[in-house]
């Protein structure tokens, strides 16, 4: 450290330190052996790897964290990255609907499309989405977001995942209770199904929705005197291709991308990782983790009931053995991806947090977020990004939950300084 | 004023700056150190609403130096 470089040197960043773009390239050749070695077993699985990588890899240059989509739209009226996963819902529900029609070509008679993220909708919805937004806002990230973080280096974040591991075994030891008294009565509610609207009319309610959002959001800014700022335009002489070429390279892998590149991207990714098998989630590894942890200290937890009968990653945490499987392909796949990205931008760092009531906070958040996940059965990607793409009312219901525990966590940080 | 947020995530290190520019009401420069990239993005912004200008310098790999210096026409 202590290598000084003048803000937007062109080229500067390229020569010094380069132990971490090696480790990088490291990163990168030890995906494509894992990806090797995955073939095997299930064909769709190096897909799935790539497409964990290209999501991870994304998240961390775009630097795509829900938790503060929801928090700073309270704290500083900053819609900034909400309006990135509006975008990349937007983008998501129309690859979606494509998939789905495939499946069920007749919506209206009652079948659902496999796989497509259309939870149940209920006070578990309401609840699951209360907590994860406590906790995320409490753990500085939700899940996704401490997974790429993690990989960047973050101490804090391990604790956050470590949190929501014990939160997802306390759900799995506790599921046939919620089960028995509210998720088995609750109904799965897919648009294209409801009051004949068909793919075409629950597309178009999808992205009506998702742009009144969006100006809802834009006027939220404008009340809050949240200033636009507009692009400074680099006058560079670009004079050789090799010049340009640079520059777009430090574009790509160093400068931040911004939030709408960023949720477009993970839309257009969302959309392969379904065509391939199913919509993107991350909780489905962690809860596997939990269960395997707690099988092999005996306290295997009881057999789900009803969970098979249900989309979504987390309600397939039980059913694969051994250790690649679908989940593990998008979830580490994604932490390797972070990895490489927060490599080659000179981003990675061990950061550990400054006093000892940062870890406390992290491991409530996580804990909280892995309870409210396990109950909502999915997480900000699962729950919410997934579940509306899938035109399933249980996410926009989720995304309304998570606002009110955003809110509940802005208070709680605010006196925990 | 100097405010040194390495190891912290956000948004502790925009709060901490919100707070100073809010409390030096524009009568001081304030030094923000950094490893948390994300400040980038969203403390310019906050730094222009205040009041102040905003100097980025790369200290380090990942570090940041922001300089916010109060505009004299906000005053």
């Amino acid at each position: 450290m202590g290598i000084v470089a003048a803000a937007g040197t062109q080229g500067a960043l390229m020569r010094t330190l380069p132990w971490q773009r090696v480790a990088g390239a490291v990163v990168v050749l030890a995906s494509v052996v894992i990806a090797l070695a995955m073939s095997p077993g299930d064909p769709r699985l190096p897909y799935l790897w790539v497409f964990g990588l290209a999501a991870g890899f994304t998240l961390q240059r775009s630097r795509f964290c829900f938790a503060s989509a929801f928090r700073d739209l309270y704290l500083f009226g900053s819609g900034r990255i909400m309006k990135g996963i509006l975008v990349g819902v937007a983008v998501a529900t129309l690859g979606f609907a494509v998939v789905m029609r495939n499946a069920v070509p007749f919506p209206g008679f009652g079948a659902l499309p496999p796989e497509a993220h259309i939870l149940p909708v209920g006070v578990t919805t309401i609840l699951g989405g209360l907590l994860f937004g406590v906790g995320m806002v409490l753990a500085g990230g939700c899940i996704s977001g401490s997974l790429f973080r993690s990989a960047e280096g973050y101490v804090g974040s391990w604790v956050a995942i470590a949190g929501a591991v014990i939160g997802l075994g306390a759900m799995s030891q506790t599921w046939n209770w919620w089960w028995s008294v509210a998720l088995a009565a609750e109904p799965k509610l897919w648009l294209p199904a409801l009051f004949n609207l068909g793919y075409g009319g629950a597309v178009i309610l999808t992205l009506a929705a998702a742009i009144a959002a969006y100006v809802l959001i834009v006027w939220w800014e404008a009340r809050s005197g949240v200033p636009t700022v507009k692009a400074i335009a680099d006058l560079l002489p670009d004079d050789t291709v090799g010049q340009r070429l640079r520059a777009t390279a430090q574009r790509v892998f160093v400068n931040g991308w911004s939030p709408i590149v960023g949720g477009a991207v993970l839309g257009g990714l969302n959309i392969l990782m379904y065509s391939v098998h199913m919509p993107w989630g991350v909780t489905g590894e962690l809860s596997r983790w939990a269960n395997s942890l707690m099988t092999s200290v005996g306290a295997a937890p009881p057999v789900a009931l009803g969970l098979s009968a249900i989309g979504g990653c987390a309600a397939r945490a039980s059913e694969v053995s051994g250790v690649f499987s679908h989940t593990f392909a998008v979830t580490v796949g994604l932490i390797a991806g972070a990895l490489a990205a927060a490599l080659f931008a000179n981003e990675f760092k061990l950061r550990f947090p400054r006093t000892a009531r940062r870890y406390y906070q992290s491991l409530a958040g996580g804990l909280l977020m892995g309870y409210g996940a396990g109950l909502a059965i999915g997480c900000t990607i699962g729950a919410f990004f997934s579940s509306i793409a899938s035109l399933s009312v249980s996410g926009w219901l989720f995304g309304a939950a998570l606002f009110g525990g955003a809110l509940l966590g802005t208070k709680l940080i605010q006196r925990i300084a | 004023m100097q405010i040194d947020v390495r190891g912290e995530v956000c948004p502790y290190p925009m709060l901490k700056a919100v707070e100073a520019m809010k409390r030096l009401k524009g009568g001081d420069e304030i030094v923000v150190i950094t490893d948390h990239a994300p400040c980038l993005e969203t403390i310019p912004p906050q730094a222009i609403r205040y009041g102040y200008d905003c100097v980025i310098d790369q200290t380090g790999y990942p570090e940041w130096t922001l300089r916010l210096r109060p505009k004299v026409s906000a005053k």
